[in-house]
C-alpha cells in the first residue's frame, strides 16, 4: 500500500510520539529523518523558558525567526514530550506589542516624573538613569539604590548584576522576584543541611512507591514532571499517591488519599505524622543517631508585616525568628506528642483515617517515598518551617539522598535555582551559598572578583517586600526592575508596591520585552532581549545547569539585559562610587570605569571572541569585544569547584543537555550526601550531610501557628491565589499567545456553589471582591477545574486586567522573608448595577 | 494581538495523551470526534493522537482542551512538522 505523503507525515508524527511514550513501534511506523530538513530549518537545543522543570527543546529557525519548537528526545528531563507552554514557546518572542526602543516618560522634551512616554536613544536612556543614580549616591548613599532581579535572568546576568551591585555600587539591594517563590526552600536547605538545593534529582520518581503532593498542583503546573510521576503509579500498582491541598484540582484525581485540609493546618498534620512514626516504633534509630542532630526553633515570631502592626508588637521573637537552641530526641519525641491523630483531625478537617494512611507512607520502612512541594509551603507565614517539617519526616526515617527516597522542592520558575539561589542575587548572598554577613565569605569574594578588600557592604540588603515599602517611604530612590513583573505579583500592590512606583522622589527603570503594568509605572522603560535572542544559561530544580546559544536577533533596538548591565557599568568611574580610602589604599584602581574593574578584570575578558562559535550569533561578545559568555561562567565557577558546587568547563554545556552538579571530572551527581553516589561524601561515612560542620542534618521542633489574618464575621472566606495550566506566572508571555489567552481569557473567582448561593450569586457572576487592603471585580465559577471546599476561594493572578494583588496582605514567613499569597481574608459581594 | 497566520500551511502535530485505563476508552471516543484528530495508538492508558491544523495556535487550543477532559491525567505535544498544502496535494 502507498501511503501519501500525507499519510506518511501523520505516520512519523505518530511513530515519534509513540518512541517518547515508550511504546514499541511497528516497523511502518518508525520515524524516518529528512522530512524536517525540506523546509531549510535550522535546529538547536536549548532550556524551556518557562517553569523551573527545565525541559530540553529544540528550537527550529528559519530566515531569523524561531517558527518552531518541539519537546527534545535527548533531553533526559522531558523525554521529548512539551506541555502546552513549551509547546507555544516559538510564539512568545512575536507579540504584536513587543518593546524595541527605550522609553522615557518626558514632557517638553525633558525627563518628569508625570510625563509621557518618549521614544529615546540608549544614550539618552543611559545618560538619564546614570544622572539619577548619582545624584541618588550623593545625596543618600548607596543604600538608596536598589535592584529587582529574577529568576527568569540568565545565569551570566545574574552573575553581572550581584557584581554590579554589590562591588560597583556597593550596595546589597539586590533581590529577586524569587523571593516570592522559594526563599522559604532556600532558608529551610541551609538551616537543615548547609546546603541549598534538593539532594535527588527527577530520577527518583522511577523509584519510588509513593508521591506526597504538600500543597502542589503539579497536573497544571509541572505537566511534563506529573506525566512521569501518572507513569509510575499506572505503571505500578503497588505505588500510592497522596495530594494534600486547601482545595480539589486536577492533580487530585490521581490521589489514593486526597486531603484537603484547612489553610495553614499542614504545620500540624506534618507533626503528627512525626508523632506517629515515633509512637508506631518506626524511627530509623541508626540513621538519626548517626546523621542528625535537634535543635528547637523559636516561637511566635511574627508575620514580617510592618513593624509597627499590632500582629509584630506582639509577637515574641519577631526581633530574631531564625533562633534556635539544641535539643535530643526525647525532647522532640515529647513536643510532637502532642499532636495526636484527633486533636489534628479536628484542626485539620481531615477526616483520621485519611491523616492515618499519610502517615503510614513515610512510617512503612519499606514504601520509597517522594515528598513535592512548590508554592504552597514556600508562600506560608511559616514557609520555612513546613520545609524543615517536611524534611523532619525523611530524616527519622532515613529516606533520603538515595534513589526513590527524596524529599523534593520543586521550582516556579526557570533559574531560580541556578541564578537567584546559585549565584547568590538574594540580598544577603553571594555565589555558591556564601553570605555578605560573614567577613571570610566577602574576602573570599573580593579576591575571585579582583576589587579591593572591604568593597562588599556587610549588611544584608532590602528584602523584596521591603524595596516595596522603602520606595514608598522615600527610603530606596533608584530602582532598577529586571525580567518581572511586580506591580502585578507583589502582595497589596495597591497599598506597598505602587505608590513607591510613583513616589516623586523615585527614579524607576523596566527592562522587559512586554509593556507589563510594571513597565507601565516605570519612568524609564529598557526593551530586553529575551531568550534565545541571546545565548543563556539556566540551572533548574534538579541541580541541572542547561547552556543555549544565540539563536536569532532581538527585535529594534532591544538588547539583553546582561548588555544593559554592562553598559551601564562603563558610566560610572571608581572614583565616583567608591570611597576615598579605599582608593587611597589601593590606588591602581583609580580613575576607571566599573567596566574595567568588574568586566575587563583579567577575567572576564580572558577568552577571545573566536572561542565563539561561528555558527551562532552573539551580540554581548561582539559589541564588547570577548567572549562575555564563557569569561562570566568560568569566573563564576571558581567559586564552586572544590567547595561541592563545580560546574564542567563551558564548552562542556553547549554540547550536552544540561549536568546535574556538582560535575566532577565531567560526571555529574544526581544523589547528593550518599557514599558511592557523591563524590564528595568520605569513605566509611555511608551518609554524609557536609554542608554542615559535623557532617549531621538537623531535625527541627516548632509547632502548629495561626495564619497572618483568618476570616471573621465580615471578611468571611479565605482568598488562595495561584495559577492555572495556560499562563505562567503574570501572564506578561502567554496572553500573548492567542490561543492560550482564548483559552483562559479572564482570571475568575473559583467557589463552592453553597458559598455563591449563600450570597445570591449565580455561575458567571460579577461579583466584588474586597479584603482590607483592595478590591477587584471579576466572575465567579462554581465548576471548572477546581473545586473549592466552603469557605475558601480561589483567584488566578496572570491577569493583568483583574490585579488580585490588591487583595492579598503583604505578610511574609519572618525567617525566609517570603510572601504567604494562600492566606487572608476576603468578603464577596455581588456588583449592583 | 492578532496572529499572523501564514495561509497554505499545514501543522501535523502528535501528542501523547495519558487517561486512567479504565477510563481511557471513553477518553478515546472523545478525542476522536475532535475535528481534524485522530487516534493512532493505545496501550494501558496511553495515546497516540495526530492532529492537523491551519496553525500552532489551533493545535495547541485543541491540546489544551484534551488535557482538561475528564480521565485524563496528562496531555503533552511531542513532535509537529509544517507543510505546505500544495506539496501534499490537499484539496480543501
Amino acid at each position: 500500500m502507498t501511503l501519501s505523503r500525507r499519510e506518511m507525515l501523520k505516520a512519523q508524527a505518530a511513530g515519534v510520539a509513540a518512541l517518547a511514550a515508550n511504546m514499541s513501534v511497528p516497523a511502518e511506523a518508525q520515524p524516518v529523518t529528512g522530512g524536517v530538513d525540506s523546509l531549510q530549518i535550522k535546529w538547536s537545543k536549548a532550556p524551556c523558558r518557562f517553569c523551573g522543570t527545565g525541559c530540553g527543546v529544540m528550537v527550529g529557525v528559519k530566515e531569523g525567526k524561531v517558527i518552531a519548537t518541539h519537546g527534545d528526545m535527548k533531553a533526559d528531563v522531558n523525554r521529548g514530550l512539551n506541555c502546552i507552554k513549551g509547546y507555544f514557546l516559538s510564539k512568545i518572542m512575536y507579540g504584536s506589542d513587543r518593546l524595541t526602543q527605550p522609553l522615557l516618560r518626558k514632557k517638553n522634551g525633558v525627563y518628569a516624573k508625570d510625563g509621557e512616554f518618549t521614544p529615546v536613544s540608549w544614550q539618552e536612556a543611559f545618560d538619564t538613569m546614570a544622572t539619577k543614580a548619582k545624584e541618588t549616591l550623593k545625596a543618600k548613599g548607596p543604600t538608596a539604590l536598589g535592584m529587582f532581579g529574577s529568576g527568569q535572568w540568565t545565569i551570566f546576568e545574574g552573575y553581572a548584576a550581584t557584581k554590579l551591585m554589590r562591588a560597583g555600587f556597593r550596595s546589597n539591594n539586590l533581590d529577586p522576584n524569587a523571593r516570592h517563590c522559594m526563599a522559604s526552600a532556600a532558608y529551610a536547605f541551609m538551616r537543615t543541611f548547609g546546603m541549598d538545593e534538593p539532594m535527588g534529582c527527577y530520577d527518583d520518581f522511577e523509584h519510588a512507591d509513593a508521591f506526597v503532593l504538600w500543597g502542589s498542583n503539579m497536573a497544571e503546573m509541572h505537566p511534563i514532571l506529573w506525566t512521569r510521576v501518572t507513569d509510575r503509579r499506572l505503571g505500578q500498582p503497588h505505588v500510592k499517591v497522596a495530594v494534600l491541598s486547601t482545595f480539589t484540582h486536577r492533580s487530585s484525581d490521581l490521589a489514593d488519599i486526597p486531603i484537603v485540609f484547612k489553610p495553614g493546618t499542614d504545620l500540624a498534620i506534618l507533626n503528627y505524622i512525626a508523632n506517629h512514626i515515633i509512637s508506631t516504633g518506626r524511627v530509623n534509630k541508626e540513621f538519626v543517631e548517626k546523621h542528625t542532630t535537634f535543635v528547637k526553633g523559636a516561637t511566635e515570631i511574627g508575620y514580617g508585616l510592618r513593624p509597627d502592626d499590632p500582629r509584630e508588637v506582639k509577637a515574641r521573637k519577631a526581633a530574631d525568628p531564625g533562633a534556635t537552641t539544641p535539643s535530643d530526641f526525647q525532647a522532640y519525641a515529647d513536643f510532637v506528642k502532642d499532636y495526636t491523630l484527633e486533636k489534628v483531625s479536628a484542626l485539620t478537617g481531615v477526616e483520621p483515617g485519611f491523616l492515618q494512611q499519610l502517615a503510614e507512607l513515610y512510617a512503612d520502612p519499606k514504601r520509597k517515598v517522594v515528598s513535592f512541594w512548590t508554592m504552597g509551603f514556600n508562600q506560608h507565614v511559616r514557609g520555612v518551617w513546613a520545609n524543615q517539617l517536611v524534611y523532619n519526616l525523611h530524616l527519622l526515617t532515613g529516606k533520603i539522598s538515595e534513589p526513590g527516597n527524596s524529599p523534593f522542592s520543586l521550582t516556579g520558575q526557570p533559574s531560580a535555582c541556578g541564578t537567584a539561589r546559585e549565584v547568590g542575587t538574594f540580598a544577603h548572598r553571594l555565589p555558591a551559598d556564601m553570605t555578605v554577613t560573614n567577613p571570610e565569605h566577602r574576602k573570599h569574594t573580593e579576591e575571585i572578583w579582583r576589587v579591593p578588600p572591604g568593597i562588599i557592604p556587610d549588611k544584608p540588603g532590602y528584602h523584596a517586600v521591603e524595596q516595596d515599602r522603602m520606595l514608598k517611604d522615600g527610603k530606596l530612590n533608584f530602582y532598577w526592575i529586571q525580567v518581572n513583573n511586580n506591580l502585578q505579583a507583589a502582595p497589596n500592590s495597591s497599598g506597598e508596591t505602587y505608590p513607591g512606583y510613583r513616589n516623586p522622589e523615585n527614579f524607576i527603570v523596566v527592562s522587559d520585552a512586554y509593556p507589563t503594568v510594571t513597565a507601565m509605572a516605570a519612568d524609564l522603560i529598557l526593551p530586553a532581549a529575551m531568550w534565545v535572542e541571546k545565548e543563556g544559561a539556566y540551572g533548574n530544580a534538579e541541580r541541572r545547569t542547561h547552556v543555549w546559544h544565540q539563536l536569532v536577533n532581538a527585535p529594534g533596538q532591544a538588547r539583553s539585559d546582561l548588555w544593559q548591565l554592562m553598559e551601564f557599568s562603563k558610566r560610572f568611574t571608581t572614583d565616583e562610587v567608591w570611597p576615598p580610602e579605599i582608593l587611597d589604599a589601593n590606588p591602581n584602581y583609580r580613575g576607571k570605569t566599573l567596566f574595567d574593574v568588574l568586566f575587563r578584570n583579567g577575567n572576564v575578558d580572558k577568552f577571545p571572541l573566536s572561542e565563539t562559535s561561528p555558527e551562532y550569533e552573539n551580540q554581548e561578545s561582539k559589541d564588547f569585544g570577548f567572549y562575555v559568555h564563557k569569561g562570566l561562567f568560568e569566573e563564576y565557577a571558581t567559586f564552586g569547584r572544590g567547595h561541592g558546587h563545580d560546574l564542567g568547563p563551558y564548552e562542556l554545556y553547549h554540547e550536552v543537555r544540561g549536568l546535574r552538579w556538582p560535575v566532577v571530572d565531567g560526571k555529574e551527581t544526581l544523589w547528593r550526601y550518599r557514599e558511592g553516589l557523591d563524590p564528595y561524601v568520605k569513605p566509611g561515612k555511608g551518609v554524609e550531610f557536609y554542608g554542615n560542620k559535623d557532617g549531621k542534618a538537623r531535625i527541627i521542633a516548632v509547632p502548629y501557628e495561626p495564619p497572618a489574618e483568618s476570616p471573621d464575621g465580615e471578611y468571611d472566606l479565605w482568598l488562595v491565589t495561584g495559577r492555572v495550566l495556560e499562563h505562567w506566572h503574570s501572564g506578561s508571555m502567554t496572553m500573548r499567545v492567542p490561543e492560550l489567552y482564548k483559552a483562559f481569557p479572564g482570571a475568575r473567582c473559583f467557589m463552592h456553589p453553597e458559598d455563591a448561593r449563600k450570597r445570591g450569586l449565580n455561575q458567571g457572576a460579577e461579583i466584588r471582591l474586597i479584603s482590607r487592603r483592595g478590591e477587584m471585580r471579576t466572575r465567579v465559577e462554581t465548576r471548572g477545574r477546581n473545586r473549592m471546599p466552603p469557605g475558601v476561594v480561589f483567584v488566578p493572578w496572570f491577569d493583568a486586567s483583574q490585579l488580585i494583588n490588591k487583595t492579598t496582605l503583604d505578610a511574609t514567613d519572618p525567617i525566609s522573608k517570603q510572601t504567604d499569597f494562600k492566606k487572608c481574608a476576603v468578603k464577596i459581594v455581588p456588583v449592583t448595577a | 494581538m492578532p496572529e499572523r497566520t501564514q495561509a497554505g500551511l499545514v501543522h501535523i502535530s502528535s501528542a501523547v495523551v495519558s487517561a486512567f485505563p479504565e477510563r481511557c476508552a471513553e477518553v478515546v471516543a472523545r478525542i476522536e470526534a475532535m475535528p481534524d484528530t485522530e487516534v493512532h495508538r493505545v496501550e494501558g492508558g496511553k495515546i497516540v493522537i495526530v492532529m492537523e491544523g491551519a496553525s500552532t495556535g489551533e493545535i495547541g487550543g485543541r491540546l489544551t482542551e484534551i488535557a482538561l477532559l475528564d480521565g485524563v491525567l496528562s496531555a503533552n505535544m511531542v513532535f509537529e512538522q509544517i507543510e505546505e498544502l500544495d506539496d501534499i496535494g490537499v484539496n480543501s
